[in-house]
């Protein structure tokens, strides 16, 4: 279950993986800031293909384009929907029976944005291959975020396949007892409602006793704390953080002057 | 010296009528194994959480008398001072894992953290740790994937790095397989040897009788007897009143004596037993 435990870090012996975690967010929010500022969808594209040398180098080119294929459900549905009805609409593209028509404009505003979601998508699923989010919680913590959120966030993500686990023993424990899961959309519903009840109270109690097990390790003592993850922030990483702010600008502006 | 002192204490939770402790009235010494038995609803467990300071601290409540822990009142000190004083164990393998850390390692550092000890004081201590608990080859593992009993152990040793010169455990074993529940008692035991004072709850007699010093028996919240294990732990009408179950060998020596096959003492070890059924062979 490591997988599920920490959502989809994958581990590899790469510089990029070594970056600072805060680098690697500056890195995808400076690609995802841009891909709502560049000045038409090409420039798009290229900032999309501008991923591969960094995937090739994390040793992850192939993981980073696999959620694409759920895009394309997306694309379906955007295609379909803004190029027949675009409100600003003036150029027709192909006339089709029954007044329907596809317009220029709405094929173009759907290609724009399918560019935009391939950039955000790549670029954030990057960061998140590649930080573990204990480091990332870490740098965070170092650099005055709250104690208890940094906890917060870390063990969120550590107790989802908890509960989902609890979850599915319960269904079981219910099944066993004669609950009907299978069979129609409202017969199911029905059937998930008893679960709701042992679900929360269950998890309410453990939150009780996680609490405890917290004041136990004096999470509440009034000191500065300290961090056993340790994070670097190196001169690479103030390099690349730099010039990706940096380049990110010029790209931005030359979009727009061209 | 006492480490841990009762006077005249009792607690009462918010929206209850009766105590669930009262008058209690005990002294560990420092470096004393103590085990307390009882039945279920004596209060074991509400008076294992008193000395890490949950009761009055955590859960509301009304205290009367007084609970000294090491020198510090545990009514006017934090639970956060008090826990580098005093370890305690729950019962849940899985819910005492805080999951503040993503593995082994990182969930033993997370009380140090808390504390503000230095990185590398930390590596040291987490190191040692990991090696007690004999877990090294699952260092780097989420603590969750691990087994009841490996969880356990990790839980013990994450309060055990804060250096308290208590261990408080609440039926640390209740809810493990016979495997794990033996890796936490060889564990217990090793803590013993090193000399920390061990306050543990539990119902397994067969191996409190190994290594308790003394045995503290509550019944209806109340302290009902405490003394020198073995003489405790043999006086069978003293536990039955009580509802606790002797240790097997105890039973064992009950019947042949009854059946007039020995005579002698009561056993309560396996030790003692060998030496019985020797005894008995040989008519």
């Amino acid at each position: 279950m490591p997988e599920a435990v920490l959502i989809s870090y994958v581990k590899k012996k790469s510089f990029f993986h070594k970056l600072n975690p805060l680098t690697k967010l500056v890195l995808a929010v400076c690609a995802i800031t841009l891909s709502f500022l560049l000045k038409n969808f090409m420039y798009n594209l290229i900032l999309f293909f501008f991923i591969i040398p960094f995937a090739y180098e994390a040793k992850l080119l192939r993981q980073v384009f696999k959620p694409l294929r759920y895009l394309f459900i997306i694309f379906v549905f955007l295609f379909g929907i803004q190029s027949f009805f675009y409100p600003f609409r003036e150029t027709v593209l192909v006339q089709l029976p029954f007044g329907f028509a596809i317009w220029l404009e709405g094929l173009l505003y759907a290609v724009d944005i399918s560019a935009r979601l391939l950039v955000i998508m790549v670029y954030g699923y990057l960061f998140v291959l590649t930080t573990h989010p204990g480091d990332l919680v870490s740098e965070l913590k170092e650099r005055g975020m709250p104690h208890w959120l940094g906890y917060v966030l870390i063990t969120t993500l550590q107790l989802i396949p908890r509960v989902t686990s609890q979850t599915e023993v319960i269904i079981e424990a219910q099944r066993s007892r004669g609950l009907e899961t299978q069979g129609s959309v409202i017969k199911r519903l029905k059937a998930y409602t008893p679960l709701l009840g042992p679900l929360f109270m269950g998890s309410v109690q453990n939150a009780v006793e996680r609490a405890m097990a917290l004041e136990a390790r004096a999470f509440r003592a009034e000191c500065d704390k300290t961090r056993y993850r340790d994070v670097k922030f190196t001169k690479q990483d103030k390099l690349i953080t730099a010039s990706s702010i940096i380049l990110s600008i010029i790209y931005g502006v030359v979009s727009w002057l061209l | 010296m006492a480490i841990v002192k009762f006077k005249d204490f009792s607690w009462t939770y918010q929206g209850y009528k009766k105590p669930t402790l009262r008058n209690i009235n005990l002294s560990v010494k420092e470096g004393e194994f103590l085990g307390v038995i009882g039945r279920v609803g004596s209060g074991r467990s509400t008076f294992c959480m008193t000395m890490l300071g949950l009761i009055p601290h955590f859960f509301p409540g009304r205290i009367k008398g007084e609970l000294v822990v090491d020198g510090l009142s545990v009514e006017e000190s934090s639970i956060a001072e008090l826990s580098t004083r005093v370890g305690l164990i729950f019962q849940s393998p899985d819910t005492q894992l805080t999951g503040a850390g993503t593995t082994v390692e990182e969930e033993l550092a997370f009380g140090l953290e808390n504390l503000g000890v230095p990185q590398k004081e930390m590596n040291k201590r987490v190191k040692k740790m990991v090696k007690l608990i004999g877990l090294e080859s699952f260092r780097n593992r989420s603590p969750f994937e691990l087994s009841g009993g490996q969880q356990q152990k990790v839980a013990i040793a994450s309060v055990l790095i804060m250096q308290p010169r208590i261990l408080v455990l609440d039926e640390p074993t209740a809810q493990l397989d016979p495997l794990g529940t033996s890796q936490v008692f060889d564990l217990i035991k090793k803590l013993a040897k090193k000399g920390i004072t061990i306050i543990l709850n539990t119902q397994k007699i067969n191996y409190l009788a190994e290594f308790a010093d003394r045995v503290a028996i509550l019944n209806k919240n109340k302290l009902v007897k405490v003394d020198k294990a073995r003489k405790i732990l043999t006086d069978v009408k003293l536990l039955r009143r009580n509802g606790i179950i002797p240790s097997v060998y105890t039973q064992l020596s009950e019947q042949l004596i009854k059946e007039g096959l020995y005579k002698g003492s009561l056993c309560l070890t396996l030790g003692d037993a060998k030496k019985m059924i020797k005894k008995v062979v040989k008519k």
